[in-house]
């Protein structure tokens, strides 16, 4: 799990274009909307491309990711649960 | 008489604005991250944008720090016209690479610059300046379209200056000529001609 949250990071950094943020400034547990990274709707988008293009995981309804994406802990969670590769 | 106040120019030789508004007056060897980097400026949203829209923040940047104004103090009467050559190609480059058939990723934050106009309205949330917003994609640089575009802006009664810029970007060549027209005769003449040689002068630095 260690291994995939870390992994995570770095994805979400290089997908969502963080520039200045490095994978130890993002907290297993931090809030990634709201008062964490600060991430927009469009985000939230490209989260749900990510999860599709390398976890082959397909939220087709959009309003899942609120439960999903509230963490990088909760969304490895979900990965480990559901990925299909 | 429109006057143009104060104008920006980065390329990849050179930025410069006159007079010098921000951190930075003149730069050689351009690059536009170490560009954003050396104007200090701390606006993580820049990172997400196409080159356009990098290219039209830095020349906003270039000509409009140090404006004196109010933090929070929103500008109804400053209007933007843009204008150049490629349109947003680069943007739909990249997101057509999004959806090949054998690879079909749709990126939500590449197609979101798919359209030129975009960078008008990231310099306008930028430096709130809520008057009309335009974008128009010309041949070349055309410094009559340009003057009589603006004239038409002032023309409508509705703004107090205008930021008029060329904004050209194509793969790794890119060039913003910026201009802050204001309708107070404070500054050189806005003209064609004045125009033109200000734009060539800057290419030949």
């Amino acid at each position: 799990m260690e291994d995939l949250i870390l992994e995570l990071k770095s994805e979400i950094i290089k997908a969502l274009n963080l520039e200045e943020i490095s994978p130890n400034d993002i907290g297993d547990d931090d809030p990634l909307f709201g008062d964490g990274l600060g991430l927009d709707s469009i985000d939230a988008l490209e989260l749900i491309v990510l999860m599709e293009k390398n976890y082959g995981i397909k939220l087709t309804d959009p309003s899942q990711g609120r439960d999903i994406f509230r963490s990088v802990r909760i969304m490895a969670e979900y990965i480990q649960a559901n990925r299909t590769k | 008489m429109l006057s143009i106040k104060q104008y920006s120019y980065i390329s990849p030789k050179h930025a410069c604005s006159l007079p010098p508004k921000a951190k930075i007056a003149c730069a050689e060897g351009v690059d536009l991250l170490n560009l954003y980097r050396s104007l200090g400026l701390d606006y993580p949203k820049f990172f997400k944008m196409d080159v356009l829209s990098k290219l039209g923040i830095l020349a906003a940047e270039l000509l409009l720090a140090g404006e004196e104004r109010g933090e929070a103090e929103a500008m109804e009467d400053r209007s933007i016209a843009c204008f150049n050559r490629s349109a947003s190609l680069d943007a739909d480059i990249a997101y057509a690479k999004t959806i090949q058939p054998q690879d079909f990723y749709p990126s939500p934050s590449l197609f979101v610059y798919t359209l030129p106009s975009i960078v008008t309205g990231e310099i306008a949330i930028r430096h709130r300046l809520r008057g009309e917003t335009s974008f128009y994609v010309t041949r070349e640089w055309d410094a009559e379209f340009v003057v009589e575009t603006v004239r038409q802006i002032f023309a409508v009664g509705a703004s107090r200056s205008v930021v008029a810029a060329w904004l050209e970007c194509e793969e790794d060549r890119f060039e913003a000529f910026m201009m802050l027209v204001g309708d107070d005769g404070d500054g050189l003449k806005f003209s064609t001609d004045i125009a033109n040689s200000l734009i060539t002068d800057l290419r030949l630095h």
